[in-house]
This record gives structure tokens, C-alpha cells and sequence, in this order.
């Protein structure tokens, strides 16, 4: 990423600079700190940043000392704020290790999803625990900030809490939620044998929608759906865009089967959700989790599965009148292959793609050592 | 509600002949179907929606070609309502 262009080519000072000023119902000269802090701010992390994570909108740009993860940090950036603006020295203590390279969607989901409900459950506690590392002498500036702290944690918790549109509160950074997020492995999966990518094929995810649903009336008025209870308890339903099949039991969960990507399972799984809603439940969606992904890829060559039996017998097992493929167990990652002689391998068993990413690039360099001829 | 209204006028001297011309009604389309009926007409078309409640099926079919051996015949939309039966029989409305 260019150095050079600082500014412009940060969607966060943007958000920033826009935003500054007008959330704060408290402010005076307060807004005009912040901006210069935060120019100050951005200009030492741009000599550390090797990238602009794309996806920083994601994270509140009320709030400039965002990014300090640590609990350690929020005194040394109070400290620093209201002592000096011009400790930009401070920074360079700044761990940024949890901003990404590059975040995929579901992982960026499933923090949001666990930052906000570590908001919904800390909200007041932790704008008090704010409040404490303050020097005591600067009672007026960190309790503005603070205040906007929490009012911004209140409108929240008053929005939807199903949307994960609405931007989580960083500040609550001295909990969990950024330190859970780890620095990503590249999702780019560069392997540096071979230009091969596994293409995701399936993925299986479950979701709640929280209220007992009448599978008869659902059956009876839905579009595309099928209950015969003698066979199976539960309506099977499918929608076209994307095309994807759902289990939904009477209790309220569900099984969404057939999207080819994670963010594909989380809209089928919103849209069935829309649908039973639109029918008359109080359906929400909690515990959206991806369940299973499949993957599949060719090597383009031949592979003699006998011999690759006999050098990794504890993890194949190859029974060719039973079925044709080997199937490999992997054990780090926790991924079955199924390993053909035409030289197309299936991987499945994965919660994440980068798993299926990693169980390929482990596996390629053993089945090269096994190419016929 | 319906049914306990039904019992107390069903129970007359009308509505007992009535029940039986019903119930020989009844008898003798099954029948009719079962052997009278004996051209099979194929239709296909797109699959625009389908519900499965109660064993009933409902499909709702778009650009739909009814094709019996004779002749052919074409139709925009077409909506089939479809129970089990020994024969597979079913019921369709335009």
C-alpha cells in the first residue's frame, strides 16, 4: 500500500474526519483535538502500517484511540491525549497486530457478532471501566469522552441487533473481542508450489431464529416448501437466489445447505429468516455458525493411491471395491480428503476456508511424490 | 363448528338420501378413473413455486406444453393440485 497518499486513501480518517465533530453532544474544543490527534495519530501508524486493512470502516471512527487493544494502553492514550497532543511517541507502543491483512467476511462477521454482544453485555460496565484509568486531574475531557462513549454504546443497543451493518463500539477494546481477533493468515491462498485453489462447493451452516414455529402453517402458505412430518419433522424449504435448501424444525432452528460461500450461507440463512418473519413469527437470527465447508480441486495428474496407502497408512485408508477414492484424515488441519486417481481431491470438514486452504497445501506436496509416471 | 352443525340437519330424510347419492358418487368416479380413463397427456414447463402440506402437492408451472399423442397444446401458467392415489390421479386448474 502507498505511503504516500495518506489521507485520502484512509476510508478511517475520512469516516473521521466527517464524524468528528457531531456525535459528541458535549463538544467544544474537543472535536478540533480530536482531529489534529487523530492526523497525528494516523501519520505515525502510517510509517508502521505495511497495509490499510480495507475493511477498518468496519470500526467505529467516532472514537480515535480505537485501536489499542490492550487494557494497558487506554491510560497511556488518555494520558497522551490530554497531556500532550503531540505524543505521537506514544504510538509506536501501539500494538496494531490485530488489524488484518485481510479479513474475510465471516470472520469480520462473527467479530462484529462477538464484539456486540460483549457490548450488549458490558455496555455500562465497561464505559465505567473507561472512566477509571483517567489521571484524576483531567476529569472534564476523558468524561466527555466517555459520555460519547456510551452514547454511542446506546444507540447500540437500541438498534437492530440483528444487523450487522451497524458498525461495533471498538472502544470496548480493553475486553475480548479485538484481542480474539488474531492476525489473519493471508486468505489469499497463495501456495507456493502450484497455482491451485480449492473452489468452495458447499457450505452447511445453522442458525436460530429463536421462537417455536407451526411447520403446517409455514408449509401451507410458503413458496417452495415441502413438510410431509411422517417422513421428516421438518419443512424443507428452498430459495432460488442464492440457491440454497433449509431444514427448519419446529423449534426454531434451522440448516441451510448448498450456498458456495460463507457470506452466500449467511443471505440464504437471512432470507429464509425474511420469510418465516414475513409469515407472521417473531423470528430473529442468533448463533448464525458455519457448520461444514467443501471444497474441491484437480491437481492435474494422476496419483497412485496404493502407494500413498502404504507410506501414510495412520491417516488413509483405501478400499477401492468399497469406493474409489482414498480417504485421507488429516490431522492438523482436522480435514478428510477424498483423494481420486484422476487426480481430483475433495476436501470437507472444514469451519473455515482457510483450513480447507491449509489442508491443500499440505497435501499437494505428498501426492506430487505420488504423480504416475 | 361445521361439524357439529352438520350433524343436526345431515341426520333428515333429505340430507341421508343426499349422503348416499354422495357416497355413489364418490364410487363411481373412482372407478371411472381407474377404468375408463386411458389417454395420458405429459406436460412440462418451469417450476415457478410448489408446497407440500398434508400430502397434498400444489404446483405452480409457467410456459407449460400439455402433450398428448394427437396434438399439443400450449398455456402461459398452470396450476396443479395433486393427492396420492392408487393410480396417481390428479386434478388441474387453470
Amino acid at each position: 500500500m502507498p505511503s504516500a497518499p495518506l489521507r485520502p486513501s484512509r476510508p478511517l480518517a475520512r469516516g473521521c474526519l466527517l464524524t468528528g465533530p457531531s456525535p459528541t453532544p458535549t463538544a467544544g474544543p474537543l472535536p478540533m483535538d480530536e482531529e489534529t490527534y487523530l492526523e497525528l495519530y494516523l501519520d505515525q501508524c502510517a510509517v508502521q502500517d505495511d497495509l490499510v486493512p480495507p475493511r477498518s470502516p468496519l470500526f467505529s471512527p467516532v472514537v480515535p484511540y480505537v485501536y489499542t487493544p490492550h487494557p494497558s494502553n487506554p491510560e497511556t492514550t488518555f494520558n497522551s491525549h490530554h497531556e500532550s497532543k503531540e505524543t505521537s511517541g506514544d504510538f509506536s507502543s501501539v500494538d496494531l497486530s490485530f488489524l488484518p491483512d485481510e479479513l474475510t467476511q465471516e470472520n469480520k462477521d462473527q467479530a462484529v457478532i462477538r464484539s456486540k454482544h460483549e457490548i450488549e453485555e458490558n455496555c455500562e460496565a465497561q464505559s465505567q471501566q473507561s472512566r477509571l484509568p483517567l489521571p484524576s486531574g483531567q476529569d472534564v475531557g476523558p468524561s466527555l469522552d466517555s459520555s460519547s462513549l456510551s452514547n454511542s454504546h446506546s444507540h447500540l443497543h437500541l438498534g437492530d441487533a440483528d444487523s450487522i451493518q451497524s458498525s461495533p463500539e471498538k472502544p470496548n477494546s480493553n475486553s475480548l473481542p479485538l484481542a480474539s481477533i488474531t492476525p489473519m493468515t493471508p486468505m489469499t491462498p497463495v501456495s507456493e508450489c502450484c497455482g491451485i485453489v480449492p473452489q468452495l462447493q458447499n457450505i452447511v451452516s445453522t442458525v436460530n431464529l429463536a421462537c417455536k414455529l407451526d411447520l403446517k402453517k409455514i408449509a401451507l402458505h410458503a413458496k417452495n416448501a415441502e413438510y410431509n412430518p411422517k417422513r421428516f419433522a421438518a419443512v424443507i424449504m428452498r430459495i432460488r437466489e442464492p440457491r440454497t435448501t433449509a431444514l427448519i424444525f419446529s423449534s426454531g432452528k434451522m440448516v441451510c445447505t448448498g450456498a458456495k460461500s460463507e457470506e452466500q450461507s449467511r443471505l440464504a440463512a437471512r432470507k429464509y429468516a425474511r420469510v418465516v418473519q414475513k409469515l407472521g413469527f417473531p423470528a430473529r437470527f442468533l448463533d448464525f455458525k458455519i457448520q461444514n465447508m467443501v471444497g474441491s480441486c484437480d491437481v492435474r495428474f494422476s496419483i497412485r493411491l496404493e502407494g500413498l496407502v502404504l507410506t501414510h497408512q495412520q491417516f488413509s485408508s483405501y478400499e477401492p471395491e468399497l469406493f474409489p477414492g482414498l480417504i485421507y484424515r488429516m490431522v492438523k488441519p482436522r480435514i478428510v480428503l477424498l483423494i481420486f486417481v484422476s487426480g481430483k481431491v475433495v476436501l470437507t470438514g472444514a469451519k473455515e476456508r482457510s483450513e480447507i486452504y491449509e489442508a491443500f497445501e499440505n497435501i499437494y506436496p505428498i501426492l506430487k511424490g505420488f504423480r504416475k509416471a | 363448528m361445521s361439524s357439529t352443525a352438520c350433524r343436526l340437519y345431515r341426520n333428515t330424510t333429505l340430507g341421508n338420501r343426499l349422503q348416499e347419492i354422495l357416497l355413489q358418487f364418490d364410487k363411481a368416479i373412482n372407478s371411472a378413473l381407474a377404468q375408463r380413463v386411458r389417454n395420458r397427456v405429459n406436460f412440462r414447463g418451469s417450476l415457478n413455486m410448489y408446497r407440500f402440506p398434508d400430502n397434498v402437492w400444489t404446483f405452480v408451472l409457467n410456459n407449460v406444453e400439455f402433450r398428448e399423442v394427437t396434438e399439443l397444446t400450449k398455456v402461459d401458467k398452470v396450476k396443479t393440485v395433486a393427492c396420492n392415489s392408487k393410480n396417481t390421479g390428479s386434478i388441474t386448474t387453470e
